[in-house]
């Protein structure tokens, strides 16, 4: 029986009808509540609004039994979104187990390999079109509000939907390309993503060679659990787009018998690649939404290899200064002869790994020295050059790692070191910019911002002098203080000794 | 004569008057200032004032002037520092950055400020402690006790206020813990809290209060404790050992004593300098790091591990020992109850001490002493972490925990029984009572893993009984060999 003791409400609020207040304190056979304490504690703080939905749903039998209702409530939905799940008698109808197998119910614990992967009631409580109120019959048709009724869209086709998937790409299109339609829920949200798609390899592979192996809409956005792409659970979230493109792209079953334009076999290799490479350990190890994942370079609804021109392009999104300096050098030119992909020349594509000032060595093996040696034997300059590179940097980036260690020593001896501080941040910067300037390929252009650098080191060599004397000459002076001091202590001490001297 | 009594002629000469025609004392100044403010009559009492010898080593009596040097030091370098701080939101920590950074030697002033505040806490608690131990607080004395006990409270509230006037952020967050605590107290509780800040948070009105407090109010009223102190030490001397019925042997306070002091306080400041030249940031330990870092933010989260100086961690240690409730109050309430109750206590040692009022030795209080020490030790040690932490390794917070209270209970117990082997060899010391309770909760919490309250309710539940038992049997004992 309803114990009204059990729930701390509002004297004002919705009273739950007899039936809903059965079903709150309905025990098992072991004489166990069937609604947790937690649900119950949800259940209190329901306002009066979702109290007269739950006792509609309960006389209208669309709630009808304990444990569905303590599936809901475990849920724990804020009121906007739990106002929806109440309104909706497709959903309700559908996560209740008495009335659905695993194929069309939704469920709180789907079982793995048993239960459809899209059938999963707290994910599709977060859907971005359930949020917004297109829920079930936005996609299946029907009315949400009916008791029953399965009148299901027109554009589903009534056969093999699942093995031939183009159907799905205009059916998403049906409300994403229409500019009007869109403009209710999100006016930000672009409309060409279909225009897109068709011109795309995944696009041309599904609509004109028919392969249904090729990605569409729910490859990448998931079906009933479709989350904006900025929020971190969404499939096309920034840290997750490698594991979605990876899904397909890194299985050689799914991409077998795919080919580049020039016919070799589509590799498999670049999610690996990538999680090793600088641009998949910032994003994927350090979290850094700054790095880029696959789309940033492919594009996402238009992804495409970007060849040989592309690549400079992509890189120079990010990397504008370096792009800016090496199409002013000679070596575009050389680049553009021999048909070269730009940056992934020297810095490869999926598995870019962090520069190191090595790259820059003369020597057999090295990046540098193998090319020219092979494609520059006329120009003694090149080599000399690179040297240059190297000797300058190295030495400005040893200057910079023992001053700051240095600097920190003499932080901890009190001395002031904001000045040393200020020097190394030129260097630093001066660094920085010497390594980008590599990149003209360019004795002069270069110097530019390497003699600032260098001039820092010495700036900062003559502070740290400085310091050190500023240092030596508090321990002289400490010396001196401890002198004197132990001077006047051995004259007290004296004049003790005279003052108790037996006898006197 | 008894001891008090020979006392009482002591600074009779306040009482001359102005002989404007008498001979004076010599010529020249000092003879013209002789005859205006009788300074012969103040030289003779230094002449004749005298330092009671005992049996017990003379080091102790010298505390109570090295931690008057380092005040002395506290109060000069704390001019210099004033000459150049700026209390205010966009002053305060760039007025002390500019002083560490750009006037000649004002590293070294805040060094010396800050070492000389750590060095006077030290030497005052080992001046309390050794106050405590040979019973100088014993009457006629307790108003000296009460007086010092007064002066180290005030002490504390120096380096509370002092604290928070850098204004960075090491320094704002520990006083957002710190001054939470008085939230705590019953009824008054946010009204307190209220005041000491200024507001419902630590703002900048709470730094304009902390400032006023450490270079005005607590100044004020150290300088007058001091001084009363002082009179009530020149007007009883200082205390001889206990049991002397008569006069001691003694030394000469001028020119012996006060030479030896002169020696002392120079000896001192050699070593103050040497640590502000080479440690100006302090030695790096948990509450003795003063270094500047950066400037206060309110709107910052708090970061992990902020902990209070050095001789607050033993409370910090202890509200965290407490449950979040406890007999129906709030634990924190409870927590201030007991520390309060044991302030309480450590203030009327005098009085309670019914032993030492007869003259006779109570060895129960000097064994409270030594079980104070391992108490505060070991709290002390918890709140340090002294490294095991992070030495132990251990994923989750409640296995180090664990290992931070064995690895503490192990050097606190090392400490306790070298302590109790000291005693009972060197001073023939036989009451190890209470001491015994502090290292038994010491085992209970840090080696069995009981919780510390649980440890400490049965460590003195366990003295307890065992003093009514020894009690009772000694009267039986007593009243058989009276028939």
């Amino acid at each position: 029986m309803f114990s009204s003791a059990a729930f701390a409400v509002d004297q004002n609020s919705t009273k739950p009808n007899p039936k809903l207040a059965e079903m709150i304190a309905a025990k098992d056979e072991s004489g166990k509540a069937i609604m947790g304490p937690e649900e119950q504690t949800y259940f209190n703080g329901l306002n009066d609004n979702l109290r007269e939905l739950l006792n509609q749903a309960v006389q209208k039998e669309t709630i009808t039994r304990p444990e569905h209702l303590a599936a809901l409530l475990s849920l724990q939905l804020r009121p906007q979104k739990m106002e929806l799940v109440l309104q909706n008698n497709c959903l309700l109808c559908h996560s209740d187990s008495a009335n659905h197998s695993a194929d069309t119910l939704f469920t709180l614990t789907p079982a793995p390999g048993a239960t459809p992967s899209h059938m999963n009631l707290k994910e599709v409580v977060e859907d971005v079109h359930f949020r917004r109120g297109v829920s079930c019959a936005g996609c299946h048709g029907g009315d949400p509000t009916a008791d029953l009724g399965h009148a299901h869209v027109k554009e589903w086709p009534e056969k093999d939907r699942d093995k031939n998937r183009e159907w799905i790409v205009q059916f998403c299109a049906r409300c994403h390309s229409d500019p009007t339609f869109m403009h209710q829920f999100n006016p930000a949200l672009p409309t060409d993503q279909l225009a897109k798609f068709k011109e795309s390899p995944h696009g041309r592979t599904l609509l004109e060679k028919h392969d249904s192996r090729a990605a569409q809409c729910v490859s990448c956005h998931g079906v009933h659990g479709i989350r904006p792409a900025k929020d971190p659970q969404s499939k096309v979230y920034a840290r997750t787009v490698p594991e979605t493109c990876g899904a397909c792209h890194a299985d050689s079953k799914v991409m077998a018998g795919f080919t580049r334009a020039d016919g070799s076999p589509l590799p498999t290799t670049q999610l690996a690649e990538y999680r090793l490479s600088v641009h998949g350990q910032a994003l994927l190890g350090r979290g850094d939404l700054g790095a880029p994942a696959c789309n940033t370079c492919h594009g996402n609804h238009a992804a495409t290899p970007p060849g040989i021109a592309g690549v400079s392009r992509s890189c120079s999104l990010c990397h504008s200064a370096n792009a800016s300096l090496f199409d002013g050098s000679k070596h575009k030119q050389a680049f553009d002869r021999n048909n070269w992909s730009e940056c992934a020349k020297c810095h490869g594509n999926h598995t870019i790994a962090k520069t190191n000032d090595s790259m820059l060595a003369s020597g057999k093996g090295s990046l540098c020295g193998d090319c020219h040696r092979e494609f520059a034997k006329d120009n003694p300059n090149c080599i000399a050059t690179a040297d240059y590179f190297r000797q300058t940097i190295t030495r400005i980036d040893e200057a910079r790692n023992n001053f700051s260690a240095i600097s920190e020593k003499l932080a901890a001896k009190g001395l002031d070191v904001e000045p040393i501080s200020n020097q190394l941040t030129e260097l630093t910067d001066g660094l920085k910019k010497s390594r980008t300037h590599i990149h003209s390929f360019s004795r002069d252009n270069f110097q530019q911002v390497a003699l600032p650098a260098e001039q820092a080191v010495q700036n900062t060599d003559a502070l740290v002098k400085k310091a050190r004397e500023e240092y030596n000459s508090r321990q002289v002076g400490l010396a001196a203080s401890i002198g004197l001091i132990g001077l006047l202590m051995l004259t007290i001490y004296l004049k003790l000794r005279r003052l108790e001297k037996p006898g006197e | 004569m008894t001891l008090a009594g020979s006392r009482m002629g002591a600074l009779s000469f306040l009482n001359k008057k102005p002989d404007m025609n008498g001979p004076g004392k010599g010529g020249g100044l000092l003879g013209w200032l002789d005859r205006r403010y009788q300074l012969t009559a103040l030289t003779e009492f230094l002449r004749h004032k005298e330092v009671p010898l005992g049996s017990h080593w003379m080091g102790w009596y010298y505390l109570g002037g090295i931690t008057l040097f380092f005040f002395i030091v506290q109060v000069v370098t704390g001019v210099l520092l004033l000459m150049y701080y700026q209390p205010g939101e966009t002053t305060a920590y760039e007025s002390i950055r500019f002083l560490t950074t750009k006037v000649p030697f004002g590293w070294l002033i805040r060094s010396i400020h800050s070492w000389s505040a750590h060095l006077m806490i030290i030497s005052l608690v080992l001046h309390m402690f050794s106050t405590m131990m040979l019973k100088a607080y014993r009457p006629p004395r307790e108003l000296t006790w009460v007086s010092g006990y007064l002066l180290f409270l005030l002490t504390l509230g120096f380096g509370f206020s002092g604290y928070l006037l850098p204004w960075n952020k090491l320094a704002y967050f520990a006083t957002t813990v710190g001054t939470n605590i008085v939230a705590s107290v019953p009824l008054l509780g946010s009204w307190l809290l209220q005041v000491l800040r200024g507001g419902q948070d630590v703002t900048i009105n709470t730094l304009y209060r902390f400032f006023a407090g450490h270079v005005v109010i607590l100044p004020l009223a150290v300088v007058g404790f001091i001084g009363l102190h002082i009179v009530f030490i020149q007007r009883q001397g200082m205390a001889p050992p206990l049991g002397a019925k008569v006069a001691p042997r003694g030394m000469k306070f001028f020119p012996s004593f006060a030479l030896r002091d002169l020696l002392l306080w120079l000896a001192c400041l050699m070593v103050l300098l040497a640590l502000a030249v080479f440690l100006p940031y302090g030695p790096g330990i948990p509450g003795m790091d003063w270094e500047l870092g950066q400037k206060a933010d309110p709107l910052a989260p708090a970061y992990p591990g902020i902990k209070p100086e050095w001789y607050f961690l033993w409370e910090y240690q202890l509200l965290k020992e407490f449950p979040p409730h406890l007999f129906g109050l709030e634990g924190p309430q409870v927590c201030l109850l007991l520390i309060a109750l044991m302030f309480g206590i450590w203030g009327l040692i005098p009085w309670l001490d019914r032993r030492v009022r007869r003259d006779q030795p109570s060895p129960a209080f000097s064994d409270f002493g030594w079980a104070a020490l391992l108490f505060l030790t070991y709290l002390t040690l918890l709140a340090w972490d002294i490294g095991a932490g992070a030495a132990s390794g251990a994923g989750d917070e409640l296995t180090a925990l664990r290992n931070i209270a064995r690895v503490c209970a192990w050097w606190t117990l090392g400490a306790g029984a070298l302590v109790i082997v000291v005693r009972y060899l060197r001073y023939e010391h036989r009451w190890f009572l209470l001491s015994g309770a502090a290292l038994l909760q010491v085992t209970l919490h840090g080696l069995v893993g009981l919780t510390y309250l649980l440890a400490g309710v049965i460590s003195v539940v366990l003295a307890a009984v065992w003093i009514v038992v020894a009690h009772f049997v000694g009267s039986r004992t007593d009243r058989r060999s009276e028939t």
